[in-house]
């Protein structure tokens, strides 16, 4: 097939350009057929035009051996070296976290990123229309989808996927980490995006002594130390008790006895919970928690800034070289 | 919130521990404390003084006063008679007054705890006149915003001059307290000082007793019967409506700064006028937020003579004129009152213009209502609306408490207003809730060790009323309504004694399974980074431009309706463009040579649904090798991604580039790129960039990536523990050997020709290629191989070498 060189095409197209002067001498009433027929004939024109030049510049690539290690004549590919590579911080906190967990027996499963109403709130016992659903600031699809706000939207699936654990007479004892999403504007200390680690704990006797247990011990292998802790009364319609979860700041984030940090927000799995898992709530009760994990960094690191950690930039990261 | 605390200790029992304990233990056992304003030197060296003369001095508005401060004050003169000068330009200043004034070394109240405080001192005024202190107004005093004049105390209230003021209100000396809201969002009664001392009396172990007035509400007066006034509601929307008419007394009594004053002031608010004052108390008090109209604007804005309060939902488009003169388009999920169907108020939020009171007022309505709290909720965002009444309004008021706050309202304004009638829509007291349940209960999910009597007080505290049994009945006071289950009731008991005596014990319980999607993630993570390349986390959300320019389709995507920009609109379908766009940042950062990776999940709408009826994700790996001063990086990036699948134990096949159905993978130059496969299945795609993407993305030419599947990545590595692990005892030998072959002849096909020879003989062996080169002009290329065999049986002969290296040189 024959096919016009760009050249030629961007000769007519100036041609057909000066057509549009002519239009003072078209009858007013046929004015905008005419200037409508340009158009569609000029918008033809440079889509050819597109479509020559994508074909001249498809014609310049050089096919090459992707089976080959190298190109022809040229050096072996080299690795970067290693002391330039790193780690992001908060997969490193990440990785460290359900280690811990790990080593504490629980089981793990990420967290989504485009869940449901029914996981993000239904499940979670949350009152159709409750005002409690707008602190959440959430994200929706077209579809009514939602990049969720916290990673208690895996709970419902947490239940349901490990409640043959109950019936084996065991624990369900899971963490969630995951990424989620709040509907607010980013600066020195919001993000939209950000990393949580949840907490599901079921058999049938646990207590919140034992919450308290457990966090403790997995704040104080984290911190490496005796921890102080102590709590505050909180709201979560998925959990009641729900309370704040707070510790002293450790030594060595600087503490010096005194100064408190909310860590999480806990409580016991709310009745309806359990049973919308198909778990009953007079046989089993549970626990459940959830906090940040980009804060964990922050401390650690002393970072100022929490919107370095979605900014890719290489300046940020050689601080966490291998 | 802001709680004073002073306003909160009355009342209470006599409190043994210190206010920072106290506050340590509200935080621990009801609410955050997210700050504590103390004020207790706030009001020092601020005195109640007589004004004995006041002299207005010619051609000024300023008068010389004389006054008497008891002979408190010091750094001051004294006339002989020991009265203090000082001047004041208030008009209201005059003879006689009982007044304000700030000593000389005090703070200007208004400016404590600010960054620049104020300190009185002596001032010399129109050059002649020695002035000590300052006679204060209401601004300055920070319990308002009157700036007119100096305020005015009540002659019966002062004890003597040079009282200090803070014994002239509930003491001044005060701390306050700023309350996180959000964890209260359950309990309306908190919002009101009467229910956040009963928790506190519960927390203290001391026994609340609510007044009377509350508990049993009995109005002290009769109905006029020529005062009509029907009440319709839609329950849904307005459980409860009571409204008192009342009829504005001729002869108010002269305004003092009062103790009300005092209290607004400390809770955040501003005084009005006394009756708006009043309802605000009221609702400070009480948590009953309460409005009052014009009942003859009422009447007439109806348009009858049998005036009818209807609340309803609002029309579409419904308009009304609110008190700060702006008109409002309302919605259906609006409530508003009405005047026989005509708006008269946006309910909950502000009342409308056409029944406000105005100094003509004769009558007024007191409305005490609650309405649903989901649709205020709406009211408040679709408004812009975030009053001191909407915040109470959406947590839901108790039904209960409507006409109880309305008559202590009737009787705390009897100096202004005398109540004429009462109607309420609701006529008798629904049932109390009651809840069952076992001491084991409690124990066992608290972890505690409470007697039945224990329970049975801490409950009783706050005003359950407990009956011990078989099991513990538990009657719930019209002002929780978050009480319904055992579990609420379980709460309050850990609550109100204190989670953090609860012994935290360790429980006992299986060991845990490895997650492999995270063990994989976490071995790549380490052996990427292990070899220089840097792991990135970027947004799930992109810009449906940044698609276009990749060639994917935006359709494909999931979008976001309420996204905070464009930039974010988008949910990715790969990982690779987001690693494009953060490339040309790092460049001009004055980085030229990196690689970055990121691991995360990503939902391609093409995908479907899930068992769960949710969108199916992917979990991918994405990789971009970015060198300006390579014009082909394919190789290098081709050498991460082999040294990566065979460290993870991946069998793999580079094949020729194929594009995706769905245009995923449309940023891949088809010449100079491959589809990765395993056991037949396309396990992802590694390339350089296309020429025109590079360009928008200001990148060079070259550029190249990768993205793999790692659910795929999965499955294929199973099994990678097997690996055979052979070494030979014998020793091997070392041979280079280049072949020559036409241009066209694939590479791997060489190597696959080579490795099937020392297969055929099971010899131990290892290949590298060392150099692929081509002479100028020429039709062919030089493949160089360096070769390490040995044979796991035997010493390898002479012979025997030279067999198979004649047969590797024989290789086309």
């Amino acid at each position: 097939m024959y096919m016009s060189t760009v050249a030629e095409l961007k000769a007519e197209l100036k041609k057909l350009n000066a057509e549009y002067a002519k239009i003072k001498d078209v009858p007013a009433e046929k004015r905008a057929d005419f200037g409508k027929e340009l158009n569609t004939k000029k918008q033809a024109i440079m889509q050819k035009i597109a479509d020559a030049e994508a074909a001249a510049e498809n014609d310049s690539v050089l096919p090459i051996d992707i089976t080959a290690p190298c190109d022809i004549n040229a050096k072996q590919p080299e690795f970067l070296t290693a002391d330039f590579g790193s780690k992001h911080p908060l997969m490193t906190e990440l990785d460290r976290v359900i280690s811990i967990y790990q080593s504490m027996g629980f089981d793990i499963m990420e967290s989504r990123q485009l869940d449901d109403e029914f996981h993000m709130f239904d499940s979670l016992n949350f009152a159709k229309g409750h005002p409690a659903r707008d602190g959440y600031d959430t994200f929706r699809t077209e579809e009514g989808f939602i990049p969720p706000a916290h990673t208690s939207t895996m709970q419902h699936r947490v239940l349901k996927t490990y409640k043959h654990k109950l019936d084996e007479g065991s624990a369900i004892a899971v963490a969630v980490p995951g990424r989620v999403y709040r509907n607010e504007d980013v600066d020195v200390t919001h993000e939209h995006t950000f990393y949580q680690c949840e907490g599901v704990y079921v058999s049938r006797t646990c207590t919140l002594g034992n919450m308290l247990g457990i966090l403790r011990e997995f704040f104080e292998k984290y911190y490496g130390q005796k921890l102080n802790i102590k709590t505050q009364p909180g709201y979560f319609p998925f959990t009641e008790p729900s309370l704040e979860f707070l510790i002293e700041k450790p030594k060595v984030l600087g503490g010096k006895g005194g100064d408190w940090l909310e860590m999480l927000g806990c409580g016991m799995i709310h009745p309806n919970v359990l049973k919308m898992a198909g778990i009953d709530p007079n046989e089993y009760q549970g626990f459940a928690w959830g906090g940040g994990i980009d804060r964990l960094v922050m401390l650690r690191y002393g970072l100022g800034d929490v919107r370095y950690f979605e900014s890719a930039k290489l300046d940020f990261l050689k601080e966490f070289t291998c | 919130m802001l709680i004073s605390l002073n306003w909160l200790k009355r009342g209470l029992d006599e409190i043994t521990i210190s206010d920072d304990e106290l506050i340590r233990l509200i935080g621990a056992r009801l609410v955050e404390v997210e700050d504590v304003y103390d004020q207790t030197k706030k009001y020092e060296k601020i005195y109640a003084v007589k004004v004995i003369s006041a002299e207005p001095i010619d051609g000024t508005h300023l008068s010389l006063c004389k006054i008497d401060d008891g002979g408190v004050a010091d750094k001051v003169e004294r006339d002989k008679d020991g009265y203090i000068q000082v001047m004041c330009g208030a008009p209201n200043v005059h003879e006689g007054m009982y007044a304000v004034w700030i000593a000389p070394g005090a703070i200007v109240p208004s400016t404590f705890g600010t960054n620049e405080p104020f300190e009185i001192g002596m001032r010399k005024m129109l050059k002649k006149y020695d002035s000590y202190g300052m006679m204060a107004g209401a601004d300055e005093l920070d319990f308002g915003d009157d700036h007119t004049g100096i305020v005015e105390l009540n002659p019966a209230e002062v004890h003597h001059p040079g009282e200090c003021i803070f014994h002239l209100f509930l003491d001044l000396r005060d701390k306050i307290l700023d309350i996180e809201n959000k964890s209260l969002t359950h309990r309306p009664d908190t919002f009101g000082i009467l229910g956040f001392r009963r928790e506190v009396a519960g927390i203290l172990g001391q026994k609340h007793i609510s007044p009377d007035w509350l508990m049993d509400p009995e109005p002290n007066f009769d109905n006029d019967p020529s005062i009509k006034l029907d009440i319709k509601i839609d329950e849904e929307l307005c459980p409860r409506y009571t409204a008192i008419v009342l009829e504005v007394k001729p002869d108010w009594p002269k305004k003092y700064l009062n103790n009300n004053d005092t209290l607004l002031a400390r809770s955040g608010m501003r005084p009005i006028d006394p009756i708006v004052d009043l309802t605000n108390i009221c609702m400070l008090g009480f948590g009953q937020p309460l409005h009052a109209f014009d009942y003859d604007k009422f009447v007439k804005v109806g348009g009858t003579n049998t005036p009818k309060i209807i609340v309803r939902a609002a029309k579409k488009d419904e308009k009304l004129t609110l008190l700060d003169g702006n008109e409002i388009t309302m919605n259906p999920d609006d409530i508003v009152i009405t005047s026989n169907d005509v708006p008269v108020a946006l309910a909950g939020a502000m009342g409308g213009a056409n029944t406000a009171i105005d100094k003509d007022t004769k009558r007024v309505i007191l409305e005490s209502a609650t309405f649903s709290l989901y649709n205020l909720r709406k009211t408040q965002m679709a408004h812009g609306i975030f009053s001191e009444a909407i915040t109470r309004f959406t947590k839901g008021q108790p039904t209960g408490q409507t006409l109880p706050v309305a008559l202590r309202f009737t009787e705390s304004a009897a100096p202004y207003l005398k109540p004429l009638a009462l109607f309420d829509s609701q006529t008798e007291e629904p049932a109390p809730i009651k809840v069952n349940l076992s001491l084991s209960q409690i124990n066992g999910l608290l972890g505690t060790n409470f007697s039945d009597e224990e329970v049975k007080q801490i409950l009783e505290n706050v005003e359950f009323s407990v009956k011990l049994g078989e099991h513990i009945t538990v009657t719930v006071p019209f002002w929780r309504t978050d009480i319904h289950i055992p579990e609420d009731v379980i709460e309050e008991v850990g609550r109100l004694s204190g989670f953090d005596n609860i012994k935290p014990v360790l429980p006992l319980h299986a060991t845990s399974d490895p997650n492999p999607m995270f063990g994989l993630k976490t071995q790549i993570r380490n052996h990427l980074a292990a070899c220089g390349a840097n792991e990135v986390l970027t947004y799930s959300f992109v810009h449906g431009d940044l698609m276009k320019k990749v060639g994917q389709n935006p359709d494909n995507s999931y979008k976001i309706v309420n996204s905070i920009s464009p930039e974010l609109q988008h949910i990715r379908q790969t990982i690779v463009p987001s690693l494009l766009d953060k490339t040309y940042g790092n460049i001009r950062a004055g980085h030229d040579k990196f690689a970055l990776f990121e691991m995360n999940q990503v939902y391609p709408r093409t995908n479907g649904m899930d068992q769960d009826g949710v969108p199916e994700n992917n979990y991918n790996l994405g990789f971009v090798y970015a060198d300006a001063g390579n014009k082909t990086n394919y190789y290098t990036a081709k050498k991460y991604l082999e040294n990566l699948l065979q460290a993870l134990g991946v069998s793999y096949e580079l094949k020729a580039f194929e594009a995706a159905k769905d245009e995923t993978n449309a940023y891949y130059e088809p010449k100079r790129s491959a589809t990765i496969y395993a056991d037949n299945q396309v396990i992802g795609y590694i390339g350089e960039i296309k020429g025109h993407v590079v360009r928008e993305f200001k990148l060079a030419v070259g550029t190249a990536a990768f993205e793999l599947d790692l659910k795929l990545i999965l499955e294929k590595a199973e099994g990678a523990m097997h690996k055979d692990f052979r070494v030979s005892q014998y020793p091997s030998v070392s041979r280079d050997v280049t072949l020559t072959v036409p241009l066209e002849t694939e590479y791997i096909s060489l190597e696959k020709q080579i490795r099937g020879l020392f297969e055929l003989r099971n010899y131990i062996y290892k290949l590298n290629c060392t150099s692929i080169y081509q002479a100028d002009g020429a039709k062919t290329k030089n493949v160089s191989f360096h070769l390490d065999f040995a044979n796991p049986n035997k010493t390898l002969e002479k012979d025997e070498i030279n067999v198979i290296m004649a047969e590797v040189e024989s290789i086309k």
